[in-house]
């Protein structure tokens, strides 16, 4: 190769440029001697930037794959690493993603769509793993809608044929309330409000599974029932101080947003634990409130299961039993209008309650009569004057059309 | 007796040519080749036999022939695919293999089917008096025996009440389409009815209700309709006739080509609380429930093909169907798993 080198070595004049792995070097093809070595990193063919490439980008890993394709893995692996989950689950979530692109439907689809994907590959992974996961927070990471994240979740477990098992609730309450900030004084959580974190923490696990014993979680959002649950168990653990605090100030405190649904959670889980109360003797002297229930939480759930056995009596055999009673008593008097249900419950208010989800324990909506059944053939004869009452006559067309043409006119003039 | 010679030959007869032709009738789940006979397999060549016989002979009375030599499995097959005994089920199987039954083939299907219902109708009551409950029908119930005027059939047991759940679903909503097949003027139509609303800007159809039967049609300038919010299949036909009359009335040849009924809605109240968690975790592979996006189960059962929304309270939504038997069917096998979750 010309160029007026020589090999220190041999003398050769024989000097060959070539690479080897990627580092580019002068050798002496008489004797080998390497005489000078590039460096190891590569430039873009505008040598001004001298920037290093990736390895992702040297090799042709990439090439095979579409750029928003690219794009939706690495905010995959953005995800996960914010949300500061384990390796392995990136690995899925990117697995997921990448089945998912393979669908004509997917890769034709929005780019908000595909954006929304990225959440739905990262909670499915974390479901099947039994991490905590609501959509909500995936939501608010990726600024999507609920509604438009629904659907897109729905699909994609479809399209997958993916088995995603259920929302853990215990892991979900350990999680959730480990980020109530209110396990250390600071200038906004005065010193009666701190609370140890564990004997918070086992409590709410407790007041949680007693609400799911007694229907108040069953086809609920989980979150507002946890919220409530964290709020009595807080409450009842120093009842003194914490009983003039209100749920929403406590979820200001901890700095936790107060979901909707949690003030009504809070009243059902109330008036659970005010049923269980009267079973036990000496609650039942005490006559006991909403609010003075908080204080007796600690032994109400230390005997939860017994008691609710017995402040509940199935709601099954039971709702049969009282239809058949109020039928009864209707035949012989009027009735005043409630629900069988609700009925032996006014009637009798010692009596244990019926055990079942708060939806059936309201009384049922009434019903708009139904209309009797009308043999229809479907080949009746349609008699014109029934048609005739649907169409216009020509003087109504005529006075129509000037409307029409009048309400248009006022909307074109402009506006002063 | 040469009755019964004539009809063995026929038989072989049928037999080699049976061979190499599949035989014509039968969409396998349908019982109903000829018009008063149930042969659920036509397959086999005993069965096609017969059926082709009756095919051959309008009102063969066939209470000599000896038809010792059909299986016994013919209970059997026939309890598998006997589909609900509802009037409507015959009728539409009726209508479908009408081609090939003796009744005379309606050239346009606006002509009802009422004649050839009210015929079948009228055989079939007299052959299963027992069963002229047609409105309800519970689909455990079996059909009939397969060859009523034959001594040999044997009757399949009923099966116990207690098995049926005793409830059965309202039907909501049909959804239905018809074809008017001719172009309409939207405009226009919208000028001159005075129960249209139209903004070509939001939908491109013309939205028209009725008061009796109270539904809502979307009417496309193609000229095909849809026809929602009726509570039977027969008040959906007579909406839908309404407002092709209407069309017609303004001046448009409109006929009604292809009615079909697209969706049928029922619910009903078992009257028990579900644990849905617990019905989420035995059946994986049917159910998805994210109380997170939605309150209640959504149950994709396979057979019939039915979606149902099953809620806490013990409402159950299905939706789905095509034919109001699927909806009573769906219902029927989800009872017992629901009741497998009454107690908590």
């Amino acid at each position: 190769m010309p160029g007026g080198r020589r090999c220190p070595d041999c003398d050769s004049t024989e000097l060959v440029e070539d690479s080897h792995y990627s580092q580019s070097q002068l050798v002496c093809s008489d004797c080998g001697c390497v005489i000078t070595e590039g460096v190891l990193t590569t430039t873009f063919a505008d040598e001004g930037h001298l920037r290093e490439v990736t390895y992702s980008q040297s090799t042709g890993e990439n090439e095979q794959v579409s750029r928003s394709q690219q794009r939706g893995l690495r905010r995959v692996r953005d995800l996960c690493r914010v949300l500061q989950l384990p390796s392995t689950f990136e690995d899925t979530a990117v697995a997921y993603y990448q089945q998912a692109y393979r669908h004509s439907g997917i890769r034709a689809a929005r780019l908000q769509k595909k954006e929304v994907l990225v959440g739905c590959c990262v909670l499915i992974t974390c479901r099947q793993h039994n991490w905590p996961l609501t959509m909500g927070t995936i939501c608010t990471l990726i600024y999507a809608d609920l509604d438009v994240f629904s659907g897109t979740y729905m699909q994609i477990v479809k399209l997958l044929g993916l088995d995603v098992p259920s929302l853990c609730l215990a892991d979900l309450v350990k999680t959730y309330c480990s980020s109530f900030r209110l396990f250390q004084a600071s200038p906004s959580v005065p010193a009666k409000y701190v609370e140890d974190k564990e004997k918070m923490l086992s409590r709410t696990l407790q007041l949680v599974e007693l609400a799911n014993e007694t229907w108040l979680v069953t086809g609920r959002h989980p979150l507002p029932v946890i919220t409530a649950a964290t709020f009595l168990a807080w409450q009842s653990l120093q009842p003194s101080g914490r009983l003039t605090c209100s749920l929403a100030r406590f979820c200001k405190l901890a700095n936790v947003d107060l979901p909707y649904p949690a003030t009504s959670r809070l009243q059902e889980l109330l008036a659970v634990l005010l049923q269980m109360a009267e079973q036990l003797a000496w609650l039942q002297i005490l006559k006991l409130n909403k609010r003075s229930v908080v204080k007796h939480i600690g032994d109400l759930l230390q005997h939860r299961h017994t008691l609710v056995r017995k402040a509940f009596r199935d709601g099954t055999a039971e709702m049969e039993a009282c239809e058949r009673e109020v039928q009864g008593q209707r035949q012989g008097e009027e009735e005043v209008g409630d629900s069988s249900l609700d009925l032996p419950v006014r009637k009798r208010p010692a009596s244990p309650a019926l055990l079942l989800p708060p939806c059936m324990l309201k009384p049922p909506k009434q019903l708009r009569p139904t209309p009797p059944v009308c043999t229809v053939t479907g080949d009746e004869n349609i008699s014109d004057s029934e048609i005739e009452q649907y169409l216009r006559t020509p003087e109504e067309v005529r006075d129509f059309q000037r409307a029409q043409a009048a309400g248009q006119a006022a909307k074109s003039l402009p506006n002063p | 007796m040469e009755e019964e010679e004539t009809y063995l030959e026929f038989y072989l007869d049928q037999c080699t040519a049976q061979d190499e032709v599949v035989p014509p009738r039968s969409p396998p789940f349908s019982p109903v080749t000829s018009y008063d006979v149930y042969i659920p397999n036509p397959s086999n060549p005993e069965m096609a036999f017969s059926s082709h016989l009756k095919d051959k002979e309008t009102s063969g009375d066939f209470s000599s022939v000896d038809l010792s030599f059909l299986p016994d499995e013919l209970t059997q097959e026939n309890k598998d695919e006997t589909v609900n005994g509802s009037k409507d089920e015959v009728e539409k199987t009726c209508k479908t293999q009408s081609h090939q039954s003796q009744l005379p083939l309606p050239k346009e299907q606006d002509i009802d089917l009422g004649l050839n219902g009210s015929g079948l109708s009228s055989s079939q009551s007299h052959l299963h008096p027992d069963d002229a409950d047609s409105v309800q029908p519970s689909p455990e119930k079996p059909t009939s025996d397969p060859l009523p005027l034959a001594s040999v059939a044997s009757m399949k047991p009923m099966t116990p009440v207690s098995e049926c759940s005793g409830i059965v679903p309202q039907l909501q909503n049909i959804v239905s389409t018809v074809n008017l097949a001719c172009k309409l003027d939207l405009k226009k139509i919208a000028l001159h009815a005075k129960n249209a609303e139209y903004n070509p800007k939001r939908f491109a159809a013309v939205i028209m209700r009725i008061r009796e039967p109270r539904t809502t049609a979307l009417i496309f300038s193609s000229g095909k309709m849809v026809c929602t919010g009726a509570k039977s299949e027969e008040q959906s036909r007579l909406a839908a006739r309404k407002y092709a009359r209407v069309v017609q009335k303004l001046g448009f040849p409109a006929r009604f080509l292809d009615f079909k009924i697209q969706n049928m809605v029922g619910s009903c109240d078992v009257r028990f609380p579900i644990r849905l968690e617990g019905l989420v975790l035995t059946h994986q592979q049917f159910s998805s429930y994210e109380p997170e996006l939605f309150p209640g189960l959504i149950y994709r059962m396979v057979k019939p093909r039915i979606v149902l929304l099953i809620f806490v309270s013990g409402k159950v939504v299905l939706t789905g169907a095509k034919e109001r038997s699927e909806i009573y069917e769906a219902f029927e096998n989800i009872y017992p798993i629901l009741k497998g979750f009454k107690k908590a």
